[in-house]
């Protein structure tokens, strides 16, 4: 199956490359499909926790792009409150075969540590990021502090 | 005595021995082949290890002429009298033809245009390679096939370099994969030439076609027809020259005569550039070479995948020249697959799936209608006006506007029946295809609670979170639409009530 080659040899490749932002992969040895891990932004207001995420490849990969949700709680104007994410790398229009899911990943942390308010999926926070950019960074701080995963030590 | 029949018994034996090792040595060594000659077809037994002027000296005293009188045309060449048949490429029940050499003109042409080389006095199938046949984007096969040193391209002295490394000899036979009916599979196939007027294959080519294009667009090398070539220049008041044709044979069946042949799979090469399968980065000896400019190449296991995924989303392309096809997986630009006999790589069951779908769009296309009923998904082509349609199949009588069951009056309306959540992919959408038959009520009522029709193709949706910008995903469709409003997404669905 092209899926399974496929990810076996991604998923060696981003464990081998040391990755600081996406930490903690967890494959499940039964089932490549699904992936866990963690995101560690370095940017503020987030750079005080870590996300979980989990990524979901379709039987089709990679000819359907991967679908990735947050099981973290986050407060960003581009992840809605049941950890959805939108992004344009690996939307049905965009995606192709090639893009490896280290790119996804690293498209992924960028939104994270520089939200996109003009696209977002949280209208009432992409207004508060751009009205009153204090206010936002306060609460998505307090938010990461009572919600995020620990950060790993090192 | 007994010593006497020792010995009589022990060289009985041994000449027994003799006889059944030399009659297998026969079965294995012989080539029954077909000779055609204007006077008609010979059949003879050769060994493979003799050459062609062993050939003429079989011939010549059954059609009355001297050996020296004769040429033996084979796959676009007159054969040289010391090639041996073994390096031709021929099968059992191959067709040699032989013709008796005209004085002065034609004999003239081959000495004047070649230097007699071995290599030009081969089959073609033989003295081509691989090297000019994979050079696959337009641009390049333009460089080579003007063959001026300067205008070579880097890309392929790249390949020549590459070529070189892997083999100090010589370039590597040319490889031509075709799908063969008769074995029902992707097979190797060997290019046979005859002439495109009288469609004999007692024609040699003037020059050797240099790549694809040569071979599968018509006209495009010249020749000289044997067979009668008067007839086939009057054709043409002599005003053009006459031309080759080129077909395939499938190399893996015993020839099953002159028809049987095999659709060239021009897209399926050696991956003598060592290219990587862009889906699942392996290189695989044979690759599926896309049309698209940056080269981009899958293994055929991947091919397959892929169409596969194409094909349960009904996202194949019906295109006006070409049929029911796909392009690049990375959406190149002009790289849609020309030749849809590559679609016969997929098994029975999804190949029987791609030629429904594609009967169904052609019928769409045009205009027509599928019966709505289930199991039944006849193709209709009705007047335009006629909005109360019969199938002339399942005799279901159906509105052409909703596809429900004929009514009096106006559709219903689609019920306005929010999702709860509306967050996700922007425009994230499932379409259900129902044009095929939606099953039974309970289906229909739920497919109408939860979809909203496309309002460009009437294709059911449902909108499975996200905005409320919605993307068709039906080829050929892609309207952009607004959920909320049900009409073309504009500016104002934007700024009013992007996400509900």
């Amino acid at each position: 199956m092209a899926a399974t080659r496929r990810l076996q040899k991604e998923l060696g490749d981003i464990r081998n490359s040391g990755l600081k932002s996406f930490r903690d992969i967890q494959v499940d040895e039964t089932n490549i499909l699904t992936w866990q891990g963690l995101i560690v932004p370095d940017s503020p207001p987030y750079n005080r926790g870590a996300f979980k995420i989990e990524i979901n490849f379709p039987a089709e990969y990679p000819f359907k792009p991967p679908k990735i949700s947050f099981k973290t709680k986050i407060y960003h104007p581009n992840i809605d409150e049941k950890g959805q994410v939108c992004l344009p790398i690996i939307s049905a229009e965009n995606w192709k075969p090639a893009t490896k899911t280290d790119q996804v990943i690293q498209a992924l942390v960028a939104l994270v540590n520089d939200p996109e308010p003009e696209h977002p999926l949280r209208a009432d926070l992409a207004e508060e990021y751009l009205k009153d950019k204090k206010k936002f960074t306060k609460n998505a701080e307090e938010y990461t502090k009572k919600h995020s995963e620990k950060r790993p030590a090192d | 005595m007994l010593r006497f029949f020792i010995s009589f018994f022990s060289s009985l034996f041994q000449m027994m021995i003799h006889i059944l090792t030399t009659k297998k040595h026969i079965i294995q060594n012989v080539l029954s082949i077909y000779i055609k000659t204007t006077g008609g077809n010979i059949s003879i037994d050769i060994d493979p290890k003799c050459d062609v002027s062993h050939i003429k000296k079989m011939v010549a005293p059954q059609i009355g002429l001297q050996p020296e009188e004769l040429k033996v045309i084979f796959a676009g060449k007159e054969l040289g009298d010391d090639i041996i048949i073994e390096e031709c490429d021929l099968g059992q029940q191959s067709i040699l033809h032989v013709v008796k050499i005209k004085p002065g003109n034609v004999q003239s042409k081959i000495s004047a245009s070649s230097t007699p080389n071995s290599k030009t006095l081969m089959p073609l199938c033989e003295s081509l390679d691989d090297l000019m046949f994979s050079a696959s984007s337009g641009s390049r096969t333009a460089s080579i096939s003007i063959g001026n040193e300067t205008s070579t391209s880097d890309s392929l002295l790249d390949e020549i370099e590459v070529v070189a490394n892997n083999e100090k000899s010589k370039p590597k036979k040319v490889h031509f994969y075709v799908y063969c009916p008769t074995c029902k599979k992707l097979t190797q196939g060997k290019l046979r030439v005859r002439c495109h007027f009288c469609k004999s294959g007692a024609f040699t080519v003037h020059s050797d076609p240099q790549n694809w294009s040569h071979v599968l667009e018509s006209k495009q090398i010249t020749g000289t027809c044997e067979n009668d070539s008067e007839f086939c220049e009057n054709i043409l008041q002599n005003k053009e020259p006459t031309f080759a044709e080129f077909y395939f044979k499938c190399s893996e069946h015993i020839s099953l005569g002159e028809n049987d042949q095999a659709v060239p799979l021009d897209l399926i090469r050696p991956n003598l550039r060592q290219l990587q399968c862009l889906a699942c980065f392996e290189i695989t000896e044979t690759i599926f070479s896309f049309p698209c400019e940056d080269d981009h190449v899958t293994c055929l296991d991947c091919f397959e995948a892929y169409c596969k995924a194409k094909l349960s989303d009904r996202q194949f392309w019906q295109h006006p020249e070409y049929g029911y096809t796909l392009a690049c997986p990375s959406g190149c630009a002009n790289s849609f697959i020309k030749e849809i006999h590559h679609f016969r790589l997929l098994d029975d069951e999804h190949y029987e799936r791609y030629h429904r779908f594609a009967t169904e769009e052609f019928v769409l296309q045009s205009g027509g209608l599928l019966c709505p009923q289930p199991g039944c998904g006849m193709g209709i082509l009705a007047d335009p006006e006629c909005i109360r349609i019969t199938c002339q199949n399942c005799k279901y009588v159906f509105c052409r506007n909703c596809l429900q069951g004929y009514h009096i009056g106006s559709c219903d309306p689609p019920e306005i029946q929010e999702t709860s959540g509306t967050s996700g992919d922007c425009g994230t959408e499932l379409n259900c295809d129902n044009r095929n038959g939606a099953g039974d009520d309970a289906s229909r009522t739920t497919i109408k609670v939860i979809t909203k029709p496309c309002p460009s193709c009437k294709t059911p949706t449902e909108r499975d979170g996200g905005c409320m910008h919605m993307v068709c995903t039906r080829a050929g469709c892609q309207f952009h639409w607004c959920w909320v409003c049900q009409t073309e997404w504009t500016r104002e669905c934007m700024g009013d009530h992007w996400f509900g």
